[in-house]
């Protein structure tokens, strides 16, 4: 059996004595899965994925990342480790007084990449995620959905092989919620891992991909594509 | 890497036009402190220098008992050379000192005739105005010495010597309360300015831009307000200046003052500023630019 590319082995989040983020979670997800972490508000969904980015460490058990233990990551190798990774938030965080390639040109340019990379790599980056047509538009100018793929295409500029989304659908009507996850289906069949947390069940079950439901930070289920729940 | 430096300098730049009236008010108050600092150590230089300068200040006499053999008067020259506060000790004979008497007063030709009424002396130059009236004490417990015959001009001394206590305490109380609200000004631009880019930064965390280059280009920032309030207090210190060189001769046509030190003062105070600016930006963006 090959290394599973994240595990997270009995991690708990504790934020009180009475508060738990997640409690005693134990996952294992091979390199180029899609999986959705689904459950109510406040079931430890978002948890999973900070427990990834960093912004919330485990109290206690493991998580660990492309076989390294990221648990107890000191804050200097936090950059490096978001760098791995893309992350689209619920809320695009795009720059409102940016157009839709200035939003992922600042970004590169954060990153490190010169004035004549971003001049190559933005055309290609909007077109893979189909917002191409838009670049010289404002986000205010974009539909949600048209949004949601600015942010994706922002996730990918350090062509990550994980990708992490927070409610990606949160914001959108069915229609742009299934084309975003069309979108994200087809960065996952190039073998982009992705994990996305969401509580739209009738987008997550149309997809037919692996779904994991949280409960009170615990894990509820866990269904793989093809079988019964 | 030139490519970089300039994504940087945009940012910052882009952080100070966010917040153009802190940014005014921050730059303005270091350049007011720093003028009032950079002003006063002026004058406090000046001062030392201009004390230096009158003759007699940073001199004494002290007269030695008639008959003293010179044998003794070399002891007590000896004596008076290891007084703390003392730079040098001449002996001035008492013949030298008649004979340059009637050198210098031809009108007084006839008194060659007379007795010398000079006794032998010792010109003692003192390092410090401030230690005169210590080493005159010290100078008349030596034994040969004329306890009532040791002189030195002990009013302009003292005079100095407060108006350069007055100088440094002002400059310390009044341009150190001043720096420290420079500070907070520069401190409070910056925690505007991250408020005002919150977004910016989470963008650049999210993608795993570098420590440095989310704070550098608030470092640039606090550096920036530093330098130019550094830069404008050496314009108005030379204003005043020229100002004061125009207006002076009309009340005191012989005094003079030195030329501008345009160098010193174009290094050090916007140095002294950006420096401070720096430092004030490390404070300000420690906590609120955690990776979170």
């Amino acid at each position: 059996m090959s290394t599973p590319y994240i595990s997270y082995e009995k991690v708990e989040v504790r934020y009180s004595d009475l508060v738990f983020g997640v409690r005693d979670v134990t996952l294992s997800i091979p390199r180029g899965e899609f999986v959705f972490f689904v459950g109510r508000t406040g079931t430890g969904k978002s948890t999973l994925l900070k427990l990834l980015t960093h912004e919330v460490r485990p109290t206690a058990g493991k998580v660990i990342l492309h076989g390294k233990d990221i648990s107890q990551l000191p804050d200097w190798g936090v950059p490096a480790l978001r760098r791995e990774m893309g992350i689209v938030p619920q809320d695009f965080a795009l720059l409102p007084r940016k157009r839709v390639w200035e939003n992922v040109a600042y970004a590169m340019r954060a990153v490190g990449h010169s004035r004549r990379d971003v001049r190559k790599k933005v055309p290609e980056i909007l077109e893979q995620v189909r917002i191409g047509h838009r670049a010289d538009a404002y986000p205010h100018e974009l539909s949600g959905g048209e949004q949601q793929r600015v942010a994706i295409a922002r996730a990918l500029i350090n062509n990550p092989p994980l990708l992490l989304a927070d409610e990606p659908t949160g914001n959108l009507d069915f229609e742009h919620s299934w084309e975003i996850m069309e979108l994200l289906k087809e960065l996952s069949t190039k073998g982009t891992t992705i994990l996305v947390a969401s509580h739209d069940m009738m987008v997550v079950e149309r997809m037919g991909k692996r779904i994991v439901t949280l409960d009170a930070g615990r894990v509820q289920s866990d269904v793989k594509p093809g079988a019964e729940a | 890497m030139i490519d970089r430096i300039q994504f940087l300098i945009a940012e910052g730049f882009l952080a100070m036009r966010r917040n153009g009236w802190m940014t005014f008010a921050a730059i303005t108050t270091v350049a007011v402190a720093l003028f009032l600092i950079g002003g006063l150590s002026y004058i406090y230089v000046q001062l030392r220098e201009g004390t230096g300068k009158l003759t007699g200040v940073f001199e004494m006499r002290a007269s030695v008992v008639e008959e003293t053999p010179p044998a003794k008067i070399s002891a007590i020259a000896k004596e008076i050379r290891e007084v703390p506060g003392v730079k040098a000790a001449y002996h001035i004979p008492r013949d030298k000192a008649w004979q340059k008497y009637l050198q210098e007063h031809p009108e007084h030709r006839e008194y060659a005739e007379l007795e010398n009424p000079y006794p032998d002396m010792f010109k003692i130059v003192l390092t410090d105005v401030g230690k005169a009236e210590s080493v005159a004490g010290a100078v008349k417990a030596i034994d040969g010495i004329k306890r009532d015959e040791v002189k030195y001009l002990s009013d302009v001394a003292e005079l100095f010597t407060d108006l350069q206590a007055i100088v440094s305490w002002l400059g310390m109380v009044i341009g150190g309360i001043l720096f420290i609200t420079a500070g907070v000004l520069i401190y409070n631009a910056i925690r505007l300015t991250v408020i005002s880019r919150r977004l910016e930064i989470r963008i650049m965390q999210l993608v795993g831009a570098s420590f440095l280059t989310v704070r550098i280009p608030f470092y640039i920032e606090g550096i920036v307000q530093g330098l130019l309030g550094g830069v404008i207090a050496t314009f108005v210190l030379y204003a005043c200046q020229l100002g004061l060189e125009m207006r002076l001769p009309q009340f005191f046509a012989e005094v003079k003052l030195p030329p501008f030190p345009w160098m010193a003062f174009l290094m050090l105070l916007p140095l002294l500023g950006a420096g401070y600016g720096f430092l004030c930006s490390m404070v300000a963006v420690r906590t609120p630019l955690r990776y979170r």
